[in-house]
C-alpha cells in the first residue's frame, strides 16, 4: 500500500513537470475570475449551492458580521443551521478544517472568515478521510478581491458584568447548621453558643471571620474587554491579498492583590496572498501569526470559593491589635515580606496555613504563552493543454504551536494570632507563624508543549459540461496529515486517497460516487487499507414540466448512503494515540525492590492479540429535501439521518475472568480489544427562514433544530436484571436509583428493604428496590434520563429598516437531564454549606423539606445518583442581540471615509428555564457573565 | 532559471518534505520495543520481571490499616473505604476487602513464570543458570503459597450447599481460550495446594540468603555438581536477601495452618491445632534451639528507632523481622496519622475497646477485681504498650514530645472532635509513627521506616494459640515450650510485673488462656492488619461498636457508640466479586451474599 501512495506522490510530481513544459507554449491569459456562484467550499473544492447534495450546510460569516459582532468563529454554528450541537448530528468530535488545514477553530476570528460549511452526511465528509468520519467545520478565510486597497477597522470595547453568584452561608448560620448536622450524626456541636453569636455580631471580623469571596471587597463590579482590528485587502490581476491585524485585552473580574492586574490579550496577523504567476498557475500563500497571553496571580481563587469554609480563616489582620510592647510578636511580623498597605499582615491557621488572599498578594503569578505560528500554501495548475477542465492542485500547510507557563512561584508565612480581650476590646497576645517567607528570583517556565501539524494534499480534478446540460465533475486526490504533540511518542495520522465521479443533467438529476481509501497504521498490516463508499442520487422536481405550476422556486431532494471507514474510535483511554491496540504487548512496568537495594522494573502484559482488527464503520443514509415556496419567502433545509457506528473497539470482559485485567499498581492485562460495539443513531435536522418585507422593513425570522438519539445495539455486558441493560437505551443515559423521598422516622427504616450505602437515618433518602430482594445495592439503579441535548433549537431573527439593522439570536435546548451533584447541592461532611441547605429535613420541617438531614459524614446514603437530585435541562438561552447602524454614504462623500458603522450587542442577556438560577451559577470557577458591547468599524 | 522550474522543484522539494516527514505512523506505526513472551527465554532480566510483577502486588506490602473497620480503630476520614464498609456498605459488588482480581491476576504471572522458567537462559555459565533457575522457580512457589493464603483469608467461606470453598485452583498460565468456567476448590483442596508450593519451594530455596566464602559452606546439592562459593553467591548471596526464602515460605505455610485450625474453618479442613502449632513451631526452629530465650527484647517496638533502622547492613533484617520491605526514610505515616498540631491528619483513632483490652502494669486486666484500675484515672498503671502504641490525653508526642490534649475541652484542634483532623474517640496512632520525624511542612524531617512483612512475634503469638489448643497451656507438644512459656515472655517483655499473677491464674484453664492468648494478639498486633480477620476466623462478635472516652472538666465518660459495626452474621466471610458470580454459573458465591 505504502508503494501506491508513494508511487502517487512521484506520479504527481511528473505531471507537474510535464504540465510546465507544456504550459509553456500557452498565452498568458487574464486572472480566471471566479466564475461560480453562491460559491460553497465543500472538501477539496466549490460548488454551487443549488448544486449540494445534502448533508451540508453553509454560512455566510462574511455577511453575518455586518449585523452581528462575535469574538468567537463558531458562535453561529449552532444557531443559523441544524445540525450542530457541540458535535454534528449526535457525533462525539467533529474535524475543524480551516483553509484546507486541519487547525484550531478559537485560532481564527470571525472578521477574518468568509464563510463556514458544515459537512455533515457521509457523501460529504468522506474525501476527507477516516480522522473527519464524524463531521467537519470547514472554515474559508477571506482572501483578497481585484481593486484599490481597501482598509477596514473595527474597535470594539465593552464590558461583563457577572450573572449570578452562588450563595454560601455565612459563619453563624454555618456553624449553627454544622452543630446540627453533628447532632444528626450522634455528636456534640462544634460550636459554642457564644462563639456563634460572636461569629454573628460582626463585632470583630478578624477574630471571628465570616469569610466571603464574592463580597466586592475582591470582585470588580464589572471588567472590560477591548479590541482593534485591521483588514488591508485589494490586488490586481497577478496579485490579491488580504491581511488583517488585530488585538485585544480582557481583565478579570479580580481585584484583590495581584490579581488585579490579570489579563488576557491576544495579537495577531494573517496575510493571505493570491498570486497569478502564469496563466496556468496561480498560488495562494497564507501565514497566521497568534500571540495569547493570559497573566493571573498565584492562586485557586474558583475553587477556594467554592470549598473555603467561612469560618476559617481571617486573611487580613490590622497590626493595630498587635500592642506596641509585644516584643515577639512584632519581630515575628516584621520579619514577614508582606505588611499590606502598612496596615495588615497576612493571617493563617495551622489547618489553613494559606489561603486565597494571601495567595493573590504573596504566592507569585503565572502567565499562559501561547504562539501558533501558522503557514499554508496552495499550487493550482490548470492542465487546460493536458485536457480542458483539467487542474492539478496541491496544498501544503506547516503549523507550530508553543505553549507555556512563565512565572514566579513563592511562599509566604501567614501567623495565627491568640486573643485577648482587655476590658471589652479584643488584643492579640502572640501570634504563630505557619510557612516561611520564600520568595525565589528565578522564573519558573513550566508545563511547555509544542505541536506541529503537516498538512498535505494533492489532486486532480476535472470539471466539464458538455452541451449545456452534462455536468461532469471527476477528482482523485491524496490527502494527508500528521500531529506531533509534544510528550507524545505517535503522531495523530490521517491518509487517504479520495475519488469522486458526479455528474448532473440540467440540475435535475444528479449523481454522484465519493468514496475514500484510508490508511491507517493503526491496525494491524493486511487491514490497514479501508475502502468508505458513497452514493448519492438527487432530483430537482420543480425542473419537471408536471412542476410547473407549483408555488415551489425550488425544491430538491437527495438521497445518500455510505460507509465511512474511520479510525477516530481506535483509541483508549491510557492510549490515546491508539497505535499497536491490535497486539498483545509485553513491556517493562513497575518498580519492585528488595534487599534494601534499588530494585529492578517488573514486566507486565497488555491486551491481547487482535490481528483481526479493523476500521470502525460509520454506516448510514441520508434523505435531503430543500427549497423554496412563494418567490423565497419560505426557504428551508431538511436532512434526515439513520445509521450506526458498527465496530467500536472494546474489551469483551464478560467472556474471560475479572483477573485477566488488572487495576491498580501494577497493571496489566490480557484482553485484546476487538471491534464490538455497535451503537444506532438517527435523527433530523432543518431550518426554515422566512424573509418578508413589511413596508419598509425586511425582515428574516431562522429557525432551525436538530433532533438525535444514539442508542446502544450491542455492548458487552452482564447483568443480573434486565432493566439494567445498556442496550436499547441512550448512550448518553444517567443512571442512578429512583428515591421515594425521605425516611420520615425509624419505624420506616426498619420495615424498608435495607440500604446498603452506610448508615441510614431519618430525613435520609429512600429508595426504590427495584429486584424486591429486600436490599438497595447498585443492582437498584435504573435508567433516568439523558444528560445530552436530545433537541437542539436555534431562533434568529433580523429587521432592517433603512440603515438600521436589529439582529438577536437565541438557543433553545430540551429533553435533557442532569444531576444537581456538584458541591454546591451535595454539601456534607466538611464542605462549604450552601443556601441549598436551609431547607433541610428535621424532625420539626419533614413535612416541608426538600433537601436531607444534615450530616458531618460523607452521606454516602443520600449522596449518589438518584433521581431526587435530576432535573430537565429545557431551558432557552438569549445569545445575542445587536442594533447596527450604518452612517449613510452620503455623509462621507468625497472624503477617504467609504463607510462607517456603530453597533451595540448584548451577549447571554437572558436564560429563560425552570433551572435558570442552575444553569446562570458558576460553582468551582468563574462566573458567567453578560457581555454588553459597542463597535465601531470604518471603511476606507 | 525559469519560473516554472522554480516552482517545480520548490513542489518537489515540499513533497520531499511530507514523505520524509511523513515515515513515522503513517504507512508503519513507530517502532515500539515490545517484546513476546517467546523473547523471555533469551532475556532473563525481563522473565524476572514477571515475577517482579507479582512481588509489586504483594499483600503485605503496605499497610492497610483496615483496623478501621474493626472494634480497634475508626477513621476520622469520612470518605475511607473501610468505613464506608463497616457502617454497612458491604456488599459483593462494593467490596474493599476484594483481592480476587489483583491477587488472582499477580497468580497468573506466577503461572506464568513457573512455566517459562526451565527454558530461560540464565545465565552463560550452566552452573550458574541451574542455580537461578532453582532459586526463581523456588521463589515463585513461595509467593503463589503466600497468595493462597491471603486468597483464603479474604474470599474463603461457606457456600450454600455446605461446602468450604477456597478459590479455582489455576495452575497453568491462561489464555483466551482456556476454560473459565471452573468451579471453587475446596479450602482443603486449596490448602493442599499451598502446602504442596510451599514443598516445591523448600526444596529449591535455601533457609536464607547470604554471601559464602569457603566452598565448603555450598550446599551439597550444588556442591556436588562442583559449583564453588563465589558461583553460589552469585545466585543465593546478599543481593536476594528478602527474597522468598525456605524460612519465608515456612511461615506462610504456617500461617495458612493456623487459618485452616481455626474455628470458622475446623470444620472444611483436616488441618489440627497441632499440626498448626507444629508447623509455627518449625518456623520458630530457625531462632535456635530455644526459641523462647531468643525473643527480641524491642520485638515491640521495632518501628520506633530510625537510627537503628538505618544503620541496619542492606538486607539484614533484626531478630524480631523473619521478612520485610526495604527501609526507606519518609513521613507520610506521620503526616496521615500525626494529631493535628503536630502537623497531621490524625487518620487513624483507636478506640475505647481497644484501650480497654490493655491490662493493668501488673498484668491484670481491667475488669478484673485485683487490678486497681481506676475508671476516674483510666491510665494510670496500665500495660507500658498501651502508651506505646496508643496517645492518650495527656500524651507527650512528636519531636519536642509536645503534650496532647485529646479532651473536648482542650483548647486546640487535638480536642476530641474539635476539626476535621481530630479523633473521633480522643485517642491516636502512636504506633508505627517514629517520633523524630516533624511533619511541618516548612521544617520537615523524615525518619527511616520498613515495612515488615511477618514479624516473629507473629509467629510466638501463632504458636502459643496452636500450642494452647492443641496441648494446653503449658503443653509443650514436641517442642520443649509451651503457650503459657511464649506468652509470660512477651509479657514480660511488654513491662507486666515479673511475678504476672495473672497469668499464673490461668495457666490451668485453657479457655481462660486462649482468651489472654487472643488478647495479647490483639495488642501485639494492633493497627497491622490483623485484627479483622482474626476476630472473623475466631467467630468472635464482629458487631462490638467502636467506642470513644471524652473528657471534659477532668471528667471521663464513654463514648458507647462512635461508630456501629454493621456486620451481619455472614460477613464473617468475605464475599467473591459479583460479577463472576452472574458471569460464571460454575462459581458459587459464599452464603448470604
Amino acid at each position: 500500500m505504502k508503494q501506491i501512495y508513494i508511487g502517487l506522490i512521484f506520479c504527481i510530481c511528473f505531471l507537474l513537470n510535464f504540465s510546465n513544459a507544456s504550459a509553456q507554449e500557452t498565452e498568458m491569459l487574464a486572472w480566471e475570475n471566479d466564475t461560480i456562484d453562491n460559491k460553497v467550499e465543500v472538501a477539496f473544492r466549490a460548488i454551487n449551492q443549488r448544486d449540494l447534495l445534502g448533508g451540508v450546510s453553509v454560512i455566510d460569516v462574511e455577511e453575518m458580521t455586518k449585523k452581528a459582532y462575535t469574538t468567537y468563529s463558531l458562535n453561529f454554528i449552532e444557531n443559523l443551521i441544524g445540525g450542530v450541537s457541540g458535535n454534528i448530528w449526535g457525533m462525539d468530535e467533529y474535524l475543524v478544517v480551516i483553509d484546507g488545514i486541519v487547525r484550531d477553530a478559537n485560532n481564527v476570528l470571525p472578521t477574518e472568515i468568509e464563510q463556514i460549511t458544515i459537512l455533515k452526511g457521509p457523501a460529504a465528509v468522506v474525501l476527507y478521510g477516516s480522522r473527519a468520519a464524524k463531521g467537519v467545520v470547514q472554515i474559508t478565510t477571506k482572501r483578497g478581491k481585484v481593486g484599490a486597497p481597501t482598509i477596514n477597522i473595527r474597535a470594539n470595547t465593552g464590558i461583563h458584568t457577572p450573572k449570578a453568584f452562588p450563595k454560601y452561608l455565612g459563619s453563624a448560620e454555618y456553624m449553627t447548621l454544622y452543630n446540627e448536622a453533628r447532632v444528626n450524626d450522634g455528636l456534640d456541636p462544634s460550636y459554642s453558643e457564644e462563639d456563634i453569636f460572636r461569629f454573628a455580631s460582626g463585632e470583630n471580623p478578624y477574630r471571628y471571620p465570616s469569610l466571603d469571596m464574592y463580597s466586592s471587597d475582591y470582585l470588580r463590579k464589572a471588567y472590560n474587554r477591548s479590541e482593534a482590528i485591521a483588514e488591508i485587502t485589494g490586488g490586481n490581476n497577478r496579485v490579491k491579498y488580504y491581511t488583517s491585524t488585530g488585538y485585544y485585552r480582557e481583565n478579570s473580574l479580580l481585584k484583590v492583590g495581584n490579581s488585579k492586574n490579570n489579563y488576557t490579550s491576544r495579537l495577531f496577523v494573517r496575510g493571505n496572498v493570491d498570486m497569478n504567476l502564469r496563466d496556468f498557475l496561480k498560488v495562494q500563500a497564507d501565514a497566521n501569526v497568534t500571540f495569547y497571553d493570559s497573566y493571573s496571580a498565584a492562586g485557586n481563587w474558583w475553587s477556594n470559593a467554592a470549598s473555603l469554609r467561612p469560618n476559617r480563616v481571617a486573611p487580613l489582620i490590622p497590626l493595630s491589635y498587635l500592642e506596641e510592647n509585644d516584643i515577639p510578636s512584632w519581630a515575628a511580623i516584621n520579619a514577614s515580606n508582606y505588611i499590606l498597605d502598612g496596615k495588615y499582615f497576612l493571617g493563617g491557621t495551622q489547618l489553613n496555613p494559606t489561603n486565597p488572599i494571601a495567595d493573590s498578594y504573596a504566592a507569585g503569578d503565572s502567565k499562559f504563552v501561547s504562539r501558533q505560528f501558522q503557514f499554508n500554501t496552495l499550487f493550482d495548475f490548470n492542465l487546460k493543454s493536458l485536457l480542458q477542465g483539467l487542474h492539478f492542485r496541491a496544498k501544503y500547510g506547516i503549523d507550530y504551536a508553543l505553549t507555556y507557563n512563565q512565572g514566579y512561584t513563592n511562599e509566604y508565612a501567614t501567623f495565627e494570632p491568640s486573643w485577648t480581650n482587655y476590658a471589652g476590646s479584643d488584643m492579640i497576645a502572640s501570634v504563630t507563624q505557619y510557612g516561611t517567607d520564600n520568595k525565589t528570583g528565578d522564573e519558573v517556565i513550566s508545563n511547555s508543549a509544542y505541536r506541529y501539524t503537516y498538512n498535505f494534499s494533492g489532486q486532480f480534478d476535472y470539471t466539464r459540461t458538455i452541451d449545456d446540460s452534462h455536468n461532469f465533475f471527476g477528482m482523485i486526490v491524496a490527502n494527508g496529515w500528521q500531529r506531533q504533540l509534544s510528550g507524545q511518542y505517535h503522531r495523530i495520522t490521517n491518509v487517504n486517497l479520495g475519488l469522486q465521479a458526479s455528474y448532473n443533467f440540467n440540475h435535475k438529476y444528479y449523481v454522484d460516487f465519493s468514496s475514500a481509501s484510508p490508511y491507517s497504521a493503526k491496525l494491524p498490516e493486511g487491514n490497514r487499507l479501508g475502502f468508505s463508499p458513497t452514493l448519492t442520487l438527487g432530483w430537482r422536481p420543480v425542473k419537471e414540466d408536471f412542476f410547473s405550476d407549483t408555488a415551489f422556486d425550488d425544491l430538491m431532494l437527495t438521497l445518500s448512503g455510505g460507509i465511512i471507514s474511520q479510525d477516530l474510535d481506535i483509541a483508549t483511554d491510557d492510549n490515546e494515540m491508539g497505535y499497536y491496540l491490535y497486539k498483545s504487548i509485553l513491556q517493562r512496568g513497575g518498580w519492585y525492590s528488595w534487599a534494601d537495594l534499588g530494585g529492578e522494573a517488573a514486566t507486565e502484559f497488555q491486551r491481547g492479540n487482535n490481528p483481526s482488527m479493523t476500521f470502525v464503520k460509520r454506516k448510514e443514509i441520508n434523505l435531503g429535501l430543500r427549497g423554496s415556496l412563494w418567490d423565497k419567502l419560505v426557504s428551508f433545509d431538511f436532512n434526515y439521518f439513520s445509521g450506526k457506528m458498527d465496530g467500536d473497539i472494546a474489551r469483551v470482559s464478560s467472556l474471560y475472568p475479572i483477573y485477566f485485567t488488572q487495576v491498580g499498581y501494577p497493571t496489566s492485562s490480557i484482553i485484546p480489544y476487538v471491534n464490538y460495539n455497535i451503537d444506532n443513531r438517527s435523527g433530523f435536522d432543518f431550518s426554515i427562514y422566512l424573509n418578508k418585507k413589511v413596508s419598509e422593513v425586511d425582515l428574516t425570522l431562522g429557525v432551525s433544530g436538530m433532533y438525535t438519539s444514539t442508542e446502544a445495539a450491542k455492548r458487552d455486558e452482564s447483568f443480573e436484571y434486565d432493566y439494567q441493560t445498556r442496550i436499547g437505551r441512550s448512550v448518553n443515559g444517567l443512571w442512578g436509583l429512583e428515591s421515594l423521598g425521605f425516611f420520615n422516622d425509624q419505624e420506616q427504616i426498619d420495615s424498608s428493604p435495607t440500604q446498603q450505602f452506610g448508615d441510614v437515618a431519618p430525613g435520609d433518602l429512600r429508595y426504590k428496590d427495584q429486584n424486591g430482594d429486600g436490599i438497595i445495592d447498585n443492582n437498584d439503579e435504573v435508567f433516568l434520563g439523558r444528560w445530552d441535548t436530545p433537541f437542539r433549537l436555534g431562533l434568529n431573527f433580523t429587521a432592517k429598516w433603512r440603515n438600521f439593522t436589529l439582529f438577536a439570536m437565541a438557543d433553545g435546548f430540551y429533553g435533557g437531564h442532569g444531576f444537581k451533584n456538584n458541591s454546591y447541592y451535595w454539601v456534607r461532611s466538611d464542605n462549604k454549606y450552601s443556601d441549598i441547605v436551609r431547607n433541610r429535613w428535621t424532625e420539626e420541617t419533614k413535612g416541608t423539606a426538600t433537601y436531607p438531614r444534615l450530616t458531618t459524614t460523607n452521606g454516602a446514603n443520600s449522596f449518589r445518583n438518584s433521581d431526587f437530585w435530576l432535573f430537565k435541562t429545557d431551558r432557552l438561552n438569549l445569545s445575542q442581540v445587536q442594533f447596527t447602524y450604518d452612517i449613510p454614504k452620503t455623509a462621507f462623500e468625497g472624503s477617504f471615509v467609504n463607510g462607517v458603522s456603530l453597533y451595540i450587542a448584548g451577549y447571554n442577556l437572558l436564560t429563560i428555564s425552570n433551572e435558570r438560577e442552575h444553569f446562570e451559577r458558576n460553582v468551582d470557577s468563574a462566573p458567567q457573565t453578560r457581555f454588553y458591547n459597542f463597535g465601531v468599524v470604518g471603511t476606507f | 532559471m525559469k519560473i516554472k522550474n522554480k516552482i517545480s522543484i520548490v513542489t518537489l522539494f515540499a513533497l520531499l518534505i511530507i514523505m520524509l516527514n511523513g515515515c513515522e505512523d503513517m504507512f508503519e506505526p513507530a517502532v515500539e520495543n515490545h517484546k513476546d513472551t517467546e523473547d523471555l527465554y533469551n532475556m532473563p532480566g525481563w522473565a524476572t520481571g514477571l515475577l517482579g510483577h507479582a512481588y509489586i502486588s504483594n499483600p503485605l506490602g503496605s499497610w492497610s490499616f483496615n483496623d478501621v473497620a474493626t472494634d480497634d480503630a475508626v477513621s476520622n476520614d469520612p470518605n475511607n473505604g473501610y468505613r464506608q464498609m463497616a457502617t454497612g456498605s458491604w456488599r459483593a459488588n462494593n467490596n474493599p476487602m476484594d483481592r480476587w482480581q489483583y491477587l488472582r491476576a499477580s497468580w497468573q504471572y506466577l503461572n506464568q513464570f513457573i512455566f517459562l522458567a526451565d527454558g530461560v537462559n540464565w545465565a552463560a555459565d550452566p552452573l550458574v543458570a541451574e542455580m537461578f533457575r532453582d532459586r526463581m522457580k523456588g521463589d515463585a512457589f513461595g509467593m503463589r503459597a503466600l497468595y493462597m493464603y491471603h486468597l483464603l483469608l479474604n474470599h474463603a467461606g461457606w457456600a450454600e450447599d455446605g461446602q468450604l470453598l477456597g478459590i479455582p485452583i489455576v495452575k497453568e498460565p491462561e489464555d483466551l481460550n482456556s476454560e473459565f468456567n471452573l468451579p471453587r476448590n475446596t479450602f482443603q483442596e486449596c490448602i493442599d495446594q499451598l502446602y504442596a508450593d510451599v514443598d516445591s519451594a523448600l526444596m529449591l530455596l535455601p533457609e536464607d540468603y547470604g554471601e559464602i566464602t569457603d566452598n565448603n559452606q555450598v550446599p551439597a546439592k550444588y556442591r556436588a555438581k562442583g559449583v564453588n562459593a563465589g558461583q553460589y553467591t552469585r545466585v543465593f548471596g546478599d543481593n536476594a536477601k528478602n527474597r522468598m526464602s525456605a524460612r519465608i515460605a515456612k511461615a506462610v505455610r504456617a500461617q495458612a495452618a493456623l487459618l485452616a485450625a481455626s474455628p470458622a474453618y475446623s470444620d472444611g479442613t483436616d488441618v489440627s491445632w497441632e499440626e498448626a502449632a507444629n508447623l509455627m513451631a518449625e518456623v520458630l526452629s530457625g531462632l535456635g534451639s530455644n526459641p523462647v530465650s531468643q525473643i527480641d527484647p524491642t520485638g515491640n517496638i521495632w518501628y520506633a528507632n530510625s537510627q537503628a533502622i538505618q544503620n541496619l547492613p542492606a538486607g539484614v533484617n533484626p531478630k524480631e523481622i523473619l521478612w520485610r520491605g526495604n527501609k526507606e526514610e519518609s513521613l507520610d505515616l506521620e503526616r496521615d496519622n500525626y494529631p493535628p498540631t503536630l502537623f497531621g491528619s490524625g487518620r487513624v483513632n483507636p478506640t475505647q475497646n481497644l484501650v480497654d483490652a490493655f491490662p493493668m502494669a501488673n498484668g491484670y486486666p481491667i475488669t478484673d477485681p485485683q487490678s486497681n484500675y481506676d475508671p476516674n484515672n483510666p491510665y494510670a498503671g496500665r500495660d507500658p504498650r498501651l502508651d506505646l502504641y496508643i496517645l492518650r490525653n495527656g500524651s507527650k508526642a512528636g519531636p519536642q514530645s509536645t503534650v496532647i490534649t485529646t479532651a473536648a475541652d482542650g483548647s486546640d484542634n487535638n480536642a476530641l472532635n474539635r476539626v476535621e483532623t481530630s479523633t473521633r474517640t480522643g485517642y491516636y496512632l502512636k504506633k508505627l509513627l517514629v517520633q523524630t520525624v516533624n511533619a511541618n511542612p516548612s521544617s520537615e524531617t523524615q525518619a527511616y521506616h520498613y515495612k515488615p512483612f511477618i514479624r516473629y512475634t507473629e509467629i510466638f503469638l501463632g504458636y502459643a494459640e496452636a500450642a494452647n489448643e492443641a496441648w494446653g497451656p503449658t503443653g509443650t507438644g514436641t517442642h520443649g515450650y509451651s503457650a503459657y512459656d511464649v506468652i509470660k515472655a512477651i509479657r514480660q517483655r511488654a513491662g507486666i510485673s515479673a511475678d504476672d499473677p495473672y497469668l499464673e491464674s490461668v495457666k490451668g484453664d485453657k479457655d481462660k488462656m486462649r482468651e489472654l492468648i487472643h488478647n495479647e494478639r490483639r495488642l501485639e498486633l494492633c493497627f497491622e492488619g490483623f485484627r479483622f480477620w482474626d476476630i472473623r476466623r475466631w467467630k468472635k462478635d464482629i458487631t462490638q461498636p467502636a467506642k470513644g472516652m471524652r473528657i471534659e472538666d477532668g471528667e471521663y465518660s464513654v463514648l458507647d457508640l462512635v461508630e456501629r459495626r454493621a456486620y451481619q452474621d455472614y460477613m464473617y466471610y468475605g464475599p467473591i466479586p459479583y460479577g463472576e458470580v452472574i458471569k460464571f454459573d460454575n462459581l458459587l458465591q459464599n452464603k448470604g451474599w
